[in-house]
């Protein structure tokens, strides 16, 4: 990776707990990427235009309130719509194992359940670099 | 590729604009990026905001970011955060506190900032330029607020506005570095809090020191509402006075 890479870190929904992510934040910042954080009770249409206007490499969605499968399409969604589709998608948070596969069809390319270490998330995003479509699986 | 992207941006295309912001901000194809850039009909009104870390910049930008939209302003926000110089990393945490926006009235941008730079990212001309081409024609700049430095803004801006607050000792730190003779208006913010009228009267009695200069003092509480709309007014009064290259 020879530029670093731009993280967009946001909590969509009815979710006022942030000390997570705010760890996250840190952890990628001290791993060199440059992570805007666009705080909590997002909307999936506001993160897209973060996304977009911040030409981001990822975004990084934390959920814990349990409806990331009502959400998560949203953001997709809202993020075609303003042609970031190519930006990698990875969820954080409270996901039940049965939801992952569904969600990486819809294109996560990664989710984080509880008991991830931040090593595993500087770890995946290192290896992905830059404009997380080119190099997801 | 770059002509490509200059094509769409020509052609509206937000995420063109983006893409192009991003090459500027890395020092990529400077010249080939501002000679497409035409010299614009009406520039746009420049103004960036200095002051310490924890003074409300990001807040009170935000509290003007409404006020100018609500008179029909295309607002571009240029929001600089320091950059380690031991990682590289940055943490780019002003835009959350500017009030989150669906609307595409309103581009805010994130920029980490190299220390011993200056305040502000680097190309931040052309890139003011990318915004301004585009249809934003009221761009506010944040500084990274460290103090040093923060002399090269004035050149970059129609008019600089300096946030200080009560009981912190603070306006004496920015006369020394040289910013309280730059500075067009200077805000006392969080004006609800104690000291806040005897810091008012210290930066006017200082400023009174310097008889040429007739600069406005404001005080501004975000808990109470109250000073944004005179803050504005007084903005919109000022001359443009940008040096455009």
């Amino acid at each position: 990776m020879n530029r670093p890479l731009r993280i967009v870190l946001a909590k969509v929904g009815l979710d006022g707990h942030d000390r997570g992510i705010k760890v996250v934040a840190r952890a990628l910042r001290d791993a060199g990427m440059h992570v805007i954080y666009a705080g909590l009770w997002q909307t999936p249409e506001a993160v897209a235009r973060v996304v977009a206007d911040e030409d981001a490499d990822w975004l990084g969605l934390s959920l814990l309130s349990g409806a990331h499968l009502t959400l998560v399409p949203r953001v997709i969604e809202a993020m075609r719509a303003l042609g970031a589709s190519g930006v990698g998608l990875m969820v954080g948070g409270i996901i039940p194992e049965a939801d992952v596969p569904r969600l990486q069809a819809m294109g996560v390319a990664r989710v984080f359940g509880p008991g991830t270490s931040l090593d595993d998330i500087v770890a995946f995003l290192k290896e992905s670099g830059v404009r997380g479509q080119e190099s997801a699986t | 590729m770059l002509e490509q992207l200059l094509q769409r941006y020509r052609q509206g295309d937000r995420l063109a604009v983006s893409r192009l912001v991003s090459l500027a901000a890395r020092g990529e194809q400077l010249a080939e990026i501002a000679q497409a850039l035409p010299a614009p009909s009406s520039p746009a009104r420049v103004i960036a905001f200095t002051g310490g870390a924890g003074v409300g910049k990001s807040t009170l930008i935000g509290r003007l970011i409404a006020l100018a939209q609500a008179e029909q302003h295309k607002v571009g926000v240029l929001a600089c955060d320091p950059q380690s110089p031991l990682t590289g990393g940055a943490l780019l945490g002003d835009r959350f506190r500017m009030g989150a926006t669906e609307d595409d009235g309103v581009w805010i941008r994130s920029l980490a900032t190299a220390s011993g730079r200056g305040a502000v990212a680097e190309h931040l001309d052309l890139i003011i330029r990318l915004l301004e081409n585009f249809g934003f024609d009221v761009i506010f700049v944040e500084t990274v607020g460290a103090g040093q430095g923060d002399v090269a803004v004035a050149a970059l801006a129609d008019a600089v506005v300096l946030l200080l607050q009560p009981e912190t000792g603070d306006d004496l730190q920015w006369e020394k570095a040289g910013i309280l003779e730059l500075a067009d208006v200077i805000v006392v913010h969080k004006a609800d809090l104690p000291g806040a009228d005897q810091t008012a009267a210290q930066v006017r009695a200082m400023l009174e020191l310097s008889p040429n200069r007739s600069v406005p003092v404001v005080q501004i509480s975000t808990k109470k509402g109250e000073g944004h709309a005179e803050l504005w007014k007084t903005l919109l009064g000022l001359p443009k006075r940008r040096r455009l290259t």
